[in-house]
């Protein structure tokens, strides 16, 4: 499975949208059941799917999907 | 509507593959989520899960979730608010308790029960420590008991981890009054407070902490973000031990682990290396002693392997280095035959379901096989060094179960005179000369907190021999056991080569003139003697005692207990009805029978204090 995938799958799963509506639009702002607790879910999701660890000020700040993919490849993860 | 059903259950049995193969974080929340959005479609069975908690526990739910998917449930959860644990609890009239749960769960840290204690230990004195852990343990005490005043559903919590760091370093371990052995003394005296109450457990978070140590499990970011101290590793460790739990107390449990020989019991390939060229090196032999552990642990062996039978058989009598010898088998299947009809072999000739059985085996081919045309056995794939193979063997936790009794112990014993008995049959001329050869007897009676363990055991494992498979928790058996309207009986087997322990239970509900059955079972093991007849009219017998005219039998149809479908009918009960999924069978008691004589006369019938 490729990282685009894989991060596609962790969205789809976190937030129960469809995995093919996942793109640069996805943002807490368009995603209904994007809120503090399954920001928290998706976070910890995307370490251990991914097995990095991000920093509180990232932790904060990935509120979105291009956020999200520019975060990773700070971690070494490019998708 | 039905291409969508049937593409939904593909795409449900091709997610549980794939979590069989590898479990993960997506694959639990897959399950979690199919489950959540179609559990009648999917045909599992509803369970519902109370949370309560003093943190954050949000991420860790589609995992245990997950996990009881797995067992063929649509968990519907039930989370009550931050620090509204003492509201919940202590109202009997609170949300938690109209959500009837099936289960409790609860998540309390102990920095929030008493920061004192976990962040600021240095400031207390002596007695002040004393004090706190009492007055900890009283805490729980009332948790505990204003719980079971309302529900005797299983509680499930966690006990308190040491922390990394504790606050006197280095003098903490150099007394038994400072930090680390006050923290052990806390969980020890919370387990002792426990005991006071049926289907309380403990989630062992000190072990888990242990398992990947302190600072891969606790996540201090998320702590101090939204009080939520499970790391990201800890997440699927800690769900798969709740899975564990789960497993024990619906019954699945697993009886029978089968083994490879080459290099999975030695190093070498017995066919090619002969007997005295293969090794039991020192991982071999760990290995070995592992599995010679799940032995006494009242877990069957057996072999299954590609070779022949004389050359693994020549290893096992000569080679002195083995751990494990033959007698510790209850069989083996050592031929050239596909795994997965051996395997199927093994679980008929020891009538237990294919479900039962673990196995283990080194090659990447028979896993696969086996996974393909076995799929309801468990399959642990040895992968990595010798050196790494124990750790594999025990890291599912497979054979954890919530019991460990005598019968436990003799079990293995047990099946070792199955084979003097064969001997027996042999040498007698008809059955029934056969059955009065081996001078049985049988002890009825009322079960009491004594015999109350391996009873709860058998209602939970037995599958076979069950008439209605209801599966009730220690605490449910004890409001029977307690209740005027209900007996629940017992009765234990032996014969002159061994005594089987206790075989059946049986529950009966009185409703003024009639006796009702509501469970009958018996172990598989114990069949083929008239046990099962004799447990009925001793049940028959005490109803009539009770004034009952009546006696009906449940029988609630499974895919495993096709065998008892005629039971009542071959004891003369009459078809009564169909309620449901149950089907009602009747026999009216004859003031004029004893039914103290009418079972089987090969069998002595003693009373539960030895006398006739």
């Amino acid at each position: 499975m490729s990282n685009e995938i894989k991060l596609k799958s962790v969205l789809a799963s976190i937030f129960q949208v469809d995995v093919n509506l996942i793109n640069d639009e996805t943002s807490v702002d368009s995603v209904e059941g994007w809120d503090s607790l399954t920001h928290m879910n998706l976070v910890l999701a995307l370490e251990q799917v991914f097995n990095v660890s991000f920093t509180e000020e990232q932790t904060v700040e990935i509120l979105n999907y291009p956020l999200i993919v520019i975060t990773l490849a700070e971690h070494g993860v490019i998708c | 509507m039905d291409i969508i059903v049937n593409d939904l259950l593909n795409r449900f049995q091709y997610a549980l593959k794939e979590h069989a193969q590898m479990p993960s974080f997506i694959t639990y929340n897959q399950l979690y989520n199919m489950a959540r959005t179609s559990a009648h479609e999917l045909k599992l069975k509803a369970v519902k899960a109370a949370v309560l908690r003093n943190i954050t526990v949000e991420p860790l739910l589609p995992i245990i979730g997950g996990e009881m998917v797995t067992l063929g449930f649509a968990p519907e959860i039930y989370i009550a608010d931050f620090d509204a644990i003492h509201t919940e609890v202590f109202n009997p009239q609170s949300g938690l308790y109209k959500f009837s749960p099936d289960y409790f769960l609860i998540f309390q840290w102990l920095e929030i029960l008493s920061p004192r204690f976990s962040s600021a230990f240095v400031s207390l004195s002596a007695n002040e420590i004393n004090l706190e852990i009492s007055r900890l343990v009283s805490y729980f005490d009332r948790l505990f008991f204003n719980i079971r005043v309302n529900s005797p559903s299983p509680i499930l919590l966690n006990n308190f981890p040491i922390p990394d760091f504790t606050t006197l370093g280095i003098l903490d371990a150099q007394s038994e009054n400072l930090q680390t052995y006050s923290l052990l003394q806390l969980n020890r005296d919370l387990v002792k407070v426990s005991h006071k109450y049926s289907g309380v457990y403990w989630i062992d978070t000190l072990k888990l902490f242990n398992l990947i140590g302190y600072q891969n499990s606790f996540d201090e970011k998320f702590w101090h973000i939204a009080k939520a101290p499970f790391s990201k590793n800890l997440l699927l460790p800690l769900g798969r031990e709740f899975g564990k739990f789960f497993r024990c107390l619906n019954g699945k449990v697993k009886k029978c682990l089968v083994l490879d020989c080459d290099n999975t019991l030695w190093e070498g390939i017995v066919g090619e290396d002969g007997a005295k060229g293969i090794k039991i090196t020192s991982s071999f032999q760990a290995f070995q002693q592992e599995v010679l552990n799940f032995y006494n642990r009242g877990i069957l062996l057996a072999l299954c392997s590609k070779n022949n039978e004389a050359d693994v058989l020549e290893v096992f009598r000569d080679n002195s280095d083995m751990v494990l010898k033959i007698e510790h088998f209850a069989t083996w299947y050592i031929n050239w035959h596909d795994k997965a009809a051996n395997l199927k072999q093994i679980a008929s000739q020891l009538n237990i379901g294919l479900d039962s059985l673990v196995f283990v085996d080194d090659s990447v081919f028979e896993c696969n096989l086996v996974r393909e045309h076995a799929p309801e056995v468990v399959v642990i794939e040895l992968k990595k060094y010798p050196s790494f193979y124990r750790k594999q063997l025990l890291s599912l936790g497979i054979f954890d179960s919530l019991s460990f009794t005598e019968e436990d112990k003799k079990r293995n014993e047990m099946y070792f005179f199955e084979g003097h008995r064969k001997e027996l049959l042999e040498a007698s001329h008809s059955v029934d000369d056969y059955l009065f050869s081996l001078q049985i007897k049988a002890k009825f009676g009322v079960v009491t907190d004594f015999e109350l363990p391996r009873v709860c055991q058998l209602i939970q494992k037995t599958n076979q021999f069950n008439l209605t498979s209801r599966r009730y928790s220690e605490g449910e058996l004890r409001l029977f056991v307690g209740d005027h309207n209900y007996d629940v009986f017992y009765i234990n087997i032996s014969d002159k080569v061994s005594s089987l322990g206790i075989v059946g239970v049986g529950i009966v509900c009185y409703k003024q003139r009639v006796a009702v059955i509501n469970s009958f079972l018996l172990s598989c093991r114990s069949l083929g003697r008239g046990a099962e007849n004799a447990l009925l009219c001793l049940m028959i017998n005490e109803a009539k005692a009770h004034g009952c005219t009546e006696i009906w039998g449940e029988y609630i149809p499974s895919k495993k207990n096709s065998q008892v479908a005629e039971f009542y009918k071959n004891n003369n009960f009459w078809f009564r009805a169909t309620e449901g999924e149950v089907e009602v069978w009747s026999l009216v008691i004859e003031s004029d029978t004893c039914y103290k004589d009418v079972h089987p006369k090969w069998i002595q019938v003693l009373s539960a204090n030895g006398v006739l």
